[in-house]
């Protein structure tokens, strides 16, 4: 073995110890059960079924229907999640004394637990809003936020970009600050308006940020899981059930059918994968372009 | 004139804008807090005002029944084993693998960042099973090394990505005054690194501090109950009192406020340097 | 040298220390985990184990520290699962009698208690919801008579008694809406809330008009269409209730009932205590859904809910059985039973029991009630999701059929 793989593996010892450990082995153990009927509880791990689960997955409406809503909340989030961020970060910078109050604000939902930003959400749904709609008459907040599935979209959504703009935002800012001065005042001098110089200049230059701001929105939005569990459990009935809660319940409620909810994160996995890959090289390859 | 009173509106927009954001998202919290003090009464007939007495029991409620200090050190120690550990792994993995070459170190870093992507719930009753049969289990420190081995890869990718832009000249000239690689990358290379590093101890510490699922996985024991684990066990005391309910999770929120108002600059800082490699 | 020294003697101290301890090898130290899924009784059980533990040293000198974990109902499902497939089985837990007993057992979780002391005092009926396999695996806690809840003072105001038809049912709807009264309160935020109009109204079906129901469905004979007048009741329910529905839990539900929000609410006795937590005055009823105009169709379900089972691989089984016993332990048993408003089950309950058990009582004395009979794994599940939306108007009655009907028959080809 060459000397320089001998200290790597030196190197990379403790860390690769426990992440195979707790990370690789269960995560192996996880495409093993899904091969199997295993209900979560036999002790010998249930009987070997071959790619059955699999099969059974093509025909399975609810999940179809959860990859669908999943989707849509995917597609939803990416845009939003960076056009705010963009949004705000571009407006925060053009601010002289007041860049680090606002920077603050923003970012501070990002430090609190999903599962407690997601109760306190739920209290202004239910209680809040429908008050408000009362007293004050605001007739668009009088709507079953959380009961109604068409509201309780946004509600999720609300709750999700609350949560997780302030980080890309945060992201955002350095870019735009690493961008030379000299460059946007050369453009100014020249007579390009604000619209061409934030086109033409700025946008080519953090376009590295848009591709991580977009990778991140979406690896994370896919195992969207905190949000809708403290919001809606998924309900009413399946209507805002997403892939991972999908999962969840069919390993741990319903039939416990653990095998099969196996097979499902699998499949999770690879499409996450899959997606991710293709995004960041369609979005390489722009870059260059540009 | 045309043109100026266009830019007036123009800021205007903006600073309507802004402020409407601001106030987006600090409500929710704000409103919690204010009806956290009042009896659950109030809460019903006037969501907005303010509490016609201000109702410390809620908390002092939250304060005994949760153990708050006992959570809270556990938190504590918990976030400090499992960050430490995870900066020590993976500055050691993420800094040798950008300075070496061979297809061995592009099949470890492949490996470590695809790990990424797994949704943590396909890998959940398998880790329960690894961590009973090597008895970490149940403890904190356990749990700090559980921590380690999922956070590792997302640090090494930091670490990863941050020493390929740092110049080798001064490990080299390190290296010919007679250090060995280990000297060299305690004494050297680790203190280059401490940028990113603050990165990372933000960002896991904040994740460490606001896990809910593995905790509850992997504590039984009350008394190492984390902040969070104990916060959501006494919900099912209380499921329809939102006055005790909000006492109970701004209860939750306090230290990390705290932490945030005197660390703000720093923490903001350290994620911004993290974006960008 | 002096820091040496420090270290020396903080080492010898320990020394000392722990060697006391082992001294006193006469006293047993015990540590029981005990996992319940009942967060709203915590103090009340942990008060009950602490008399245990005072017992356990007073008269055998053993010292038994007890773990009691009370995670919140909608994650303890989850939970128990993950301890007892990793091989991290509490030594007490508790599961619920007709649904989860047939797994658990073989599975190999629950140790046979046939020859415990409780199984002397625990009313024959309710023993026999507890025994599988020919053994005595669990025990009872929480044994039901169950029908749905009505205000007693509402129904008295407007001269109403409990109706035991479909058709006396829409009288007393309709003279309640005529006096601006909801009759029901719907609470549907918990899919298991819904889930219960079908199990109450499919319990009196399947005990009288159509006994082979379950055996036809097990063997791919039978459908939900051949019950499908239970949607009549469940129609009715539906369409006569309070608003908001999904946004009422449980808990917020039991508030309005209490508060009279409505007449009746499909729920059941275990609601009891959130009900007079809110108005302690409140007079509960109890009675029986009527599902058709056939009046056989109405009656009471009895059935045993909440069970403890002990962990055969427990370390110190001998312990965790006289923990169980002492949930039956005739001095003590009846103040915890009494204060939890459950059912009495043993002969050493000597509490009085509540008017609304009386009340159903004197319907299972009249024959009017069945034993509960568990349905196949992941069809509840499927019933509730399919009941809320059903509710919602996002299924029509034929789709809920089909799918109830689907996941039937998944259960049976997956045994």
């Amino acid at each position: 073995m060459k000397n320089s793989n001998r200290i790597l593996l030196i190197f990379c010892l403790p860390a690769f110890l426990l992440y195979s450990t707790f990370v690789l082995y269960p995560a192996l153990g996880g495409f093993w059960y899904s091969l199997t009927n295993w209900n979560g509880l036999d002790p010998t791990y249930g009987d070997y079924v071959g790619f059955s689960n699999y099969k059974e997955l093509l025909g399975d409406e609810n999940f179809k229907q959860s990859l669908l809503f999943t989707s849509k909340y995917v597609i939803y989030m990416v845009i939003l999640q960076n056009i705010i961020a963009l949004l705000l970060a571009v407006i925060i910078e053009s601010f002289e004394k007041t860049k680090n109050v606002f920077r603050t604000i923003f970012f501070f939902p990002n430090m609190i637990s999903m599962i407690v930003g997601g109760f306190i959400w739920l209290f202004i749904f239910t209680r809040v809003f429908p008050y408000l709609a009362d007293t004050i008459g605001l007739m668009i907040l009088d709507e079953s936020w959380i009961g109604n599935p068409q509201y309780s979209f946004y509600s999720i959504l609300i709750l999700s970009l609350w949560g997780s703009v302030g980080y890309l935002m945060i992201i955002y800012i350095a870019a735009l600050q690493n961008i030379p001065k000299q460059l946007l005042e050369a453009a100014r001098i020249d007579g390009a308006s604000k619209l061409q110089i934030n086109w033409h200049i700025v946008r080519p230059l953090i376009a590295n940020s848009i591709t991580i701001g977009v990778f991140i929105a979406l690896s994370t939005s896919f195992k969207v899981f905190d949000q809708v569990y403290a919001l809606t459990g998924g309900g009413p009935g399946r209507a805002t059930q997403v892939v991972s809660l999908n999962i969840f319940s069919e390993a741990f409620a319903m039939q416990s059918r653990f095998g099969y909810a196996s097979a499902k994160a699998v499949v999770l996995f690879v499409l996450i994968l899959g997606i991710t890959l293709i995004q960041l090289l369609v979005m390489k390859r722009k870059e260059v372009e540009m | 004139m045309r043109a100026n009173i266009l830019a007036l509106i123009g800021k205007v927009v903006v600073i309507v804008f802004i402020i409407a954001a601001s106030i987006f998202t600090l409500s929710p919290i704000l409103l919690a807090v204010l009806n956290s003090l009042k009896t659950n009464g109030e809460i019903y007939t006037n969501i907005l005002s303010l509490p016609e007495k201000i109702q410390w029991n809620n908390y002092i409620d939250v304060f005994q029944k949760t153990n708050y200090l006992r959570s809270l050190l556990n938190t504590f120690l918990l976030v400090l084993m499992s960050v430490s550990g995870i900066v020590f792994a993976a500055s050691l993995a993420g800094y040798k693998l950008a300075r070496t070459k061979t297809k061995l170190s592009g099949l470890f870093f492949g490996l470590f960042v695809m790990s990424m992507l797994i949704p943590f719930h396909s890998i959940m009753i398998g880790l329960v099973r690894v961590t009973h049969d090597l008895h970490v289990q149940g403890s904190l420190w356990g749990l700090a090394i559980v921590y380690v081995g999922i956070g590792s890869p997302m640090a090494i990718f930091l670490y990863h990505g941050f020493t390929k832009n740092i110049p080798k000249e001064i490990e080299e000239a390190a290296l010919i005054d007679g250090c060995n690689e280990f000297q060299l990358y305690y004494k050297v290379v680790f203190p280059i690194l401490r940028p990113i590093t603050a990165t990372i101890v933000i960002l896991n510490a904040l994740w460490i501090w606001n896990d809910f699922l593995l905790p509850l996985l992997m504590i039984s024991d009350k008394n190492r109950y984390t902040l969070l684990l104990s916060t959501k066990m006494l919900f099912g005391q209380y499921t329809s009192d939102w006055s005790q309910i909000l006492a109970i999770l701004i209860m939750a929120l306090l230290p990390i406020v705290i932490v945030y108002i005197f660390l703000q600059k720093h923490i903001v800082k350290g994620i911004s340097d993290g974006a960008i490699k | 040298m002096k820091k040496l020294f420090i270290l020396m003697s903080v080492l010898v101290s320990v020394f000392v220390i722990t060697g006391c301890e082992n001294n006193e090898d006469d006293l047993r130290e015990v540590e029981l985990d005990v996992f319940m899924s009942f967060p709203r009784f915590q103090e009340q059980f942990e008060d009950y184990f602490e008399l245990f533990e005072q017992k356990m040293l007073e008269e055998e000198n053993i010292i038994v520290k007890i773990n009691l974990e009370m995670p919140s109902s909608d994650t303890a499902q989850q939970l128990l699962q993950a301890r007892l497939s990793s091989d991290d089985a509490p030594d007490v837990y508790t599961l619920h009698a007709i649904a989860d007993i047939p797994d658990y057992y073989e599975a190999g979780y629950l140790a046979d208690l046939s020859d415990a002391e409780f199984t002397n005092s625990v009313y024959d009926s309710v023993l026999e919801s507890v025994t599988y396999d020919g053994k005595i695996v669990a025990l009872p806690l929480e044994s039901l008579a169950w029908g749905y809840l009505y205000n007693k003072d509402i129904f008295a105001q407007y001269n109403l008694t409990p109706p035991q038809t479909l058709s006396e049912m829409e009288e007393v709807v309709n003279t309640l809406n005529a006096n601006d009264q909801t009759p029901f309160l719907l609470a549907f935020q918990e899919s298991w809330i819904p889930q219960l109009l079908m199990a109450l109204s499919l319990g009196g079906m399947i005990n009288s008009e159509e006994p082979n129901f379950i055996e036809n469905m097990n063997s791919g004979t039978g459908s939900y269409a051949d019950i499908d007048e239970v949607f009549g009741i469940i129609d009715l329910i539906m369409e006569n209730g309070t608003e908001r529905a999904f946004e009422t839990g449980g808990a917020a539900g039991s508030a309005d009932f209490a508060n009279g929000e409505a007449a009746m609410w499909v729920q059941g006795p275990w609601m009891s205590g959130s009900i007079l937590d809110v108005n302690p005055d409140m007079n509960i009823g109890l009675a029986p859904l009527p599902v058709t105009n056939n009046p056989d169709t109405t009656m009471i379900n009895l059935s045993t809910s909440t069970s403890l089972g002990v962990s055969p691989t427990s370390e110190n089984k001998d312990i965790a059985i006289k923990l169980v016993n002492f949930i039956l332990d005739a001095e003590h048993s009846s103040d915890l039973f009494a204060e939890l408003k459950f059912n009495p089950l043993s002969s050493v309950h000597t509490y009085d029991t509540f008017p609304w058990v009386d009340e159903a009582m004197a319907y299972v004395a009249q024959g009017k009630a069945y034993l509960e009979k568990g349905l196949p794994n992941g069809v509840t599940d499927e019933t509730a999701l399919m009941l809320q939306e059903y509710y919602l108007g996002d299924k029509t009655k034929q789709q809920v059929i089909d799918a109830i009907d689907a996941a039937w028959q998944s259960a049976i080809d997956n045994q």
